[in-house]
């Protein structure tokens, strides 16, 4: 995939994580019901005290991720952009893990909101690691780098630029 | 043409040891002192333009090499650190369950003061509290575990009270919907059991017209949610702390069928009728009349209850 096709593709991604997160915490604050096809287990994930941590809804907490993450998105593609965000999307995927985990064994119960947004974050963590990783290079640093290359031989100096 | 071969042969090798840099220009260094082998210039400046192209070729796959292994490590330090704090968060939001205050310690007697200020002088009937002729009726929904319910209990209850149950415009009946309770998982009975259990024991007190001194203590001792802390041993506690509740009858009572049929059957039916799934869920209206849902977002902040009734009074 090319590097802007995966820029997109990410973006796309985050808009919809956005979305759900800004559903969710909007029915939080509203003290509304969400939507819902399993009758109450949506309610009965969003009203359990794993709702909040230390008094912040989760909900919440999601949304300024996803916010985090569509300005590293956003910001213009490099190493550190991409570093940050496969850092926020790991960040991500882990407080999904634990959502998820509580929601299974703590509460017994799925919200599928929660779900969405745990499975939206799961796929962007595997795109944004392989981008970080192995993803073809953006247009900027390609450009830097070779440019590093053949004003120094040694193979250390452009390394020390990247790192 | 072999040694071109050779050398390509050679840099192959070099290619899989480590410090290839310095390996690499040795081996250049050999062909430039051979120059015995070569045909014309033509093919030596392919030669050595080969050899440059190999070793630019091989650096930038090495450059390569260590970036991703350098990346690699900047993802695995940021990997653990999230591992870290997800076992934090994991270990803050398990709470280890709370012990109830003991009867006649301190805490106790302050929770029982509170109540008593609370509730002395109304009236009670069953499950009902206030007034039996007042103009309105609030019917409040709850579950004895639920930490949202204490908090409307603890916060908004003490202002509508005394403005509109005791000044007798308005009386508050407190009936069952299993939430908290039904979601634990650390109780080692069945939820649905202790659920049960506690608010019988609530309209068995409701029985010597006490249901709402019970309720009250209930809520002010309401211990971690999920951590099984409501044991027949707790209901006791909660019961022996209502002052003037005779024991021995609120024991014959909380046998009684129609308690039971009132928490598990009707009460639940009600709220599924209104489409209530969370607690704690409202409905009101002018006694006797139409009951109407009453939503709100702060359980704590009893406007939305002082608001609707003021505006049932005026109708």
């Amino acid at each position: 995939m090319s590097s802007r096709a995966l820029r997109i593709t990410l973006i796309v991604l985050t808009l919809l994580g956005l979305a759900v997160a800004s559903y969710v915490t909007y029915v939080h604050y509203a003290g509304i019901k969400p939507a819902c096809t399993s009758g109450e287990s949506c309610t009965k994930v969003q009203t359990s005290r794993y709702a909040e941590l230390e008094g912040v809804p989760v909900a919440l907490i999601g949304l300024i991720g996803y916010v985090a993450i569509l300005l590293t998105l956003l910001a213009p593609d490099g190493e550190n952009t991409r570093f940050a965000l496969a850092g926020l999307t790991v960040g991500g995927f882990a407080f999904s893990a634990y959502l998820t985990y509580r929601e299974l064994f703590s509460i017994h119960a799925i919200c599928e909101e929660c779900a969405s947004s745990a499975v939206i974050m799961t796929i962007m963590m595997c795109l944004a690691v392989w981008r970080f990783l192995r993803g073809e290079a953006p247009p900027g640093l390609a450009a830097t780098s070779a440019a590093g290359q053949s004003a120094a031989p040694d193979p250390a100096a452009p390394l020390s630029s990247a790192s | 043409m072999l040694y071109p071969t050779e050398l390509r042969g050679r840099v192959q090798i070099c290619n899989m040891v480590p410090y290839l840099d310095a390996l690499e220009q040795k081996s250049v260094k050999v062909a430039s002192m051979s120059p015995v082998e070569s045909d014309e210039d033509l093919t030596r400046k392919q030669r050595r333009e080969q050899a440059r192209a190999d070793r630019k070729a091989m650096e930038e796959a090495a450059a390569a090499a260590i970036v991703r292994r350098n990346r690699l490590t900047q993802l695995g330090v940021v990997g653990a650190i999230v591992v870290v704090a997800v076992v934090v968060i994991l270990i803050a939001t398990s709470g280890g369950s709370k012990a109830p205050p003991k009867v006649n310690s301190p805490v106790a007697k302050g929770n029982d003061a509170a109540v008593a200020q609370l509730l002395t002088g109304i009236p009670q009937s069953g499950n009902v509290l206030g007034n039996p002729t007042a103009p309105i009726t609030l019917q409040y929904f709850g579950d004895l575990e639920c930490p949202i319910c204490a908090k409307f209990t603890l916060g908004s209850l003490p202002t509508v009270i005394p403005k509109w149950v005791r000044t007798g415009k308005l009386k508050i009946e407190y009936r069952s919907l299993s939430t908290a309770t039904g979601n634990a998982e650390a109780s080692g009975a069945e939820p649905k059991e202790i659920f049960k259990d506690q608010q019988v024991a609530a309209l068995a007190a409701g029985k010597q017209n006490k249901a709402w001194d019970f309720i009250e203590t209930f809520y002010h001792e309401q211990g971690e949610e999920d951590t099984g802390y409501v044991t027949e041993k707790f209901i006791q506690e909660i019961a022996k702390q209502v002052p003037g509740l005779n024991l021995s009858t609120w024991t014959a009572d909380r046998s009684d069928p129609l308690l039971t049929t009132q928490v598990t059957a009707t009460d639940a039916q009600a709220a599924n009728n209104n489409g209530f799934t969370g607690t704690p869920s409202f409905l009101i209206g002018r006694t006797g009349g139409a009951m109407s849902k009453l939503e709100y977002t702060n359980p704590e902040d009893p406007t939305f209850i002082n608001e609707a009734v003021e505006k049932l009074l005026k109708e």
